[in-house]
């Protein structure tokens, strides 16, 4: 038990020095402040990020003060992960959907990940003021124990530190694309529909002819290199109003990304008599 | 438009109406910035043929033939009819036979005297979500939104477009680690994504 | 009325408006405000991934109404859109319940909406720009509900050039 509790300090201490760093160094602490129940409890977003980065130097305190040995530092930690549920209650209590703002890169909503963190902080602390020696006077007086005990402690405050949401999980599927290579195609498909209607709706030709135009995309088909895209309109006669097809043809393969000029031809028809309204309905700018 | 050979003629017909229809050339990829000149230029010339359209979100009920009746998320009740004019969307454009019970929906239409709504347009489970990429396989993207974890399937339509770019479907471009606006279709059946469009920033 | 600019803080973009604006909002009336880029996005009940999106920064969002999300409602909302980031500093506070009339930059059509909720993630796409009409309009700063967004355009499109006028 005593080795124990010489031991605890240290793990709880680096802990805190790497959740009190990234709170120091961190230059999007306003957005994560902003994420946290801090601006609902305090009333102040600025205020939230003073709070968050001076939790941050109180934190590298405190785990400074464990790795060294000093006593008064075991009871800060103490102090600091009670300090941690009280905020944690309250944050539930206040705003459940927001984050805890504990760690780092932390947005999950507070969940019992942050309670058991904060916990083996406060308990970590706790049983660390009851340490007759300093770790590493217990540690050279039985290292393979204490090795074993260090290792898993660090395993499991790593776990702890994690966000809920396996973020262990991430870093291994990156390694895995490292060695692998991409497994997403490289888009031998050719000009996908969705970059031709992009391209029709930044085009002169659709500003002409949208106002008539109803439907979304009904169907589309190529032939002879072109992409023909059909939609559903309405054009007015006196008060009634006549449904009409509106067609366009554009390069199969153009996206607006090409740096030729863009030819688009528009067609206007009847749809129940089939007459091509094209000249009555489409002037060509310029034309 | 339900069988074949009509399907081709008809297609053939629209095919030399639109290639023989008015050509206009330009689009603007190359234009200027100054958002003052956009302000300050015309409406387009055509006189609107909708005046005012109406709009209904829900999930589907029943269908019966064209008609489908739609319970809306507050309460509300819709019953919305198609016709051969309405353009369906679910992952891709599509016909009402892909419909089926149990599909979320959004329409855009016109109110009717009789209570319901001639749709022009319906997009069937439609999602555009904030999320971020967790994760890259052959047949899938691991994603996070509003941390929930979800999956996003590449299908043959599945397009992605890279800082500004536009749409291509090459999708060897995209980074685990990357804020990704991800449009596709919902499917009730596991509660997974079709991915559609996948947009993510530099 | 609503918080207003940073003194020394102008529109970027969009002509400068008067130092007396804001005492009186007439609901989607015609002065400019901004323009850029739209996207859409889903809130209030819904059915599947967008069931998680809840009320919206203002509580009162719904995916049926004609209601928008502004990446300037509120300072937590700043910082979590930052669109300084991409050089839109200058985009003024406009909270909960601002009304704002919405123009297809190439196609006019018009939609007026209600600021419900903050959005979109400026800082996520820097420089992304939509371009028609010989002018391009940069950067995500509006986002639409799907009931606004199809008032003016395709919810399959994505994202779209718009003037934003008040």
């Amino acid at each position: 038990m005593s080795l124990l509790a010489s031991l605890l300090p240290p793990l709880v201490g680096v802990l805190l020095l790497v959740s009190g760093a990234l709170k120091v160094v961190r230059r999007s602490l306003r957005a994560q402040a902003a994420r946290s129940a801090l601006p609902r409890l305090l009333k102040d977003p600025n205020r939230a990020v003073w709070v968050l980065r001076g939790t941050g130097v109180a934190e590298l305190a405190v785990g400074i003060g464990l790795l060294t040995a000093v006593p008064a530092a075991a009871v800060g930690g103490a102090l600091l992960g009670a300090a941690f549920l009280a905020y944690l209650v309250a944050g539930r209590a206040v705003a459940p959907e927001s984050s805890c703002g504990c760690t780092a890169s932390d947005s999950a909503p507070i969940g019992w990940h942050a309670f058991a963190r904060a916990g083996a902080v406060a308990a970590g602390a706790g049983v660390g003021a009851l340490a007759g020696d300093p770790w590493w006077t217990a540690f050279a007086e039985r290292p393979g124990v204490s090795s074993a005990m260090l290792l898993a402690g660090g395993a499991g405050l790593a776990w702890l530190a994690a966000a809920p949401e396996h973020q262990w999980r991430v870093p291994l599927r990156r390694l895995r694309i490292r060695l692998f290579g991409h497994p997403l195609a490289t888009g031998a498909a050719g000009t996908p529909v969705a970059a031709s209607v992009e391209l029709l709706e930044r085009s002169l030709a659709w500003e002409t002819v949208a106002p008539i135009i109803r439907s979304g995309l009904l169907e589309h088909w190529e032939e002879d290199g072109w992409r023909i895209l059909h939609y559903a309109g309405a054009r007015r006669v006196g008060d009634a109003e006549r449904p009409v097809s509106v067609l366009f043809a554009l390069d199969a393969r153009a996206t607006r990304d090409g740096l030729t000029e863009r030819v688009i031809r528009v067609g206007v028809v009847d749809r129940e008599t089939e007459e091509v309204l094209t000249p009555e309905l489409v002037a060509a700018p310029g034309a | 438009m339900k069988n074949d050979t009509p399907r081709l003629g008809r297609r053939g017909f629209l095919t030399s109406a639109a290639l023989g229809g008015a050509t206009i050339v330009g689009a603007s990829a190359l234009g200027a910035l100054d958002a003052d000149a956009a302000f300050a230029a015309p409406g387009p010339s055509l006189d609107p043929a909708i005046s005012q359209s109406a709009f209904a979100e829900g999930r589907i009920g029943a269908i019966q033939g064209s008609l489908l009746h739609v319970a809306g998320s507050h309460g509300e009740r819709h019953r919305i009819q198609l016709t051969n004019a309405t353009s369906v969307w679910k992952a891709r454009p599509t016909t009402a036979d892909d419909i089926e019970v149990g599909d979320g929906l959004y329409a855009r239409g016109v109110p009717m005297p009789d209570g319901t709504m001639a749709a022009d347009a319906v997009w069937v489970n439609i999602v555009n979500l904030y999320t971020t990429i967790r994760g890259i396989e052959r047949q899938r993207l691991h994603l996070a939104h509003n941390n929930h974890a979800l999956v996003g399937n590449t299908i043959p339509e599945t397009s992605a477009s890279y800082a500004g770019g536009a749409l291509t479907s090459d999708l060897s471009r995209l980074r685990i680690g990357q804020p990704a606006q991800v449009l596709g279709a919902w499917r009730p059946a596991d509660d997974s994504i079709d991915l559609v469009r996948v947009t993510v920033g530099h | 009325m609503y918080g207003s600019m940073a003194k020394g803080e102008r529109p970027r973009r969009g002509p400068q408006r008067p130092s007396n604006e804001g005492k009186f909002i007439v609901a989607c009336s015609s002065t400019s405000l901004w323009a850029g880029e739209t996207t859409w996005f889903c809130c209030g009940a819904a059915w599947g991934p967008c069931g998680s999106a809840g009320g919206g920064a203002c509580g009162n969002c719904r995916s049926a109404a004609n209601h928008g999300a502004w990446p300037n409602a509120s300072q937590a909302c700043w910082d979590i859109t930052r669109p300084d980031q991409c050089g839109e500093g200058g985009i003024p506070r406009r909270g909960c319940g601002s009304v704002m009339n919405v123009r297809h930059q190439c196609s006019g059509a018009t939609v007026c909406i209600t600021i419900t909720d903050c959005g979109p993630r400026t800082r996520s796409f820097c420089g992304e720009q939509s371009c028609c009409g010989g002018s391009c309009r940069v950067n995500r700063i509006l986002d639409l509900t799907p009931a606004a967004y199809s008032a003016i355009g395709s919810l399959d499109s994505g994202v779209l050039p718009v003037l934003i006028t008040e």
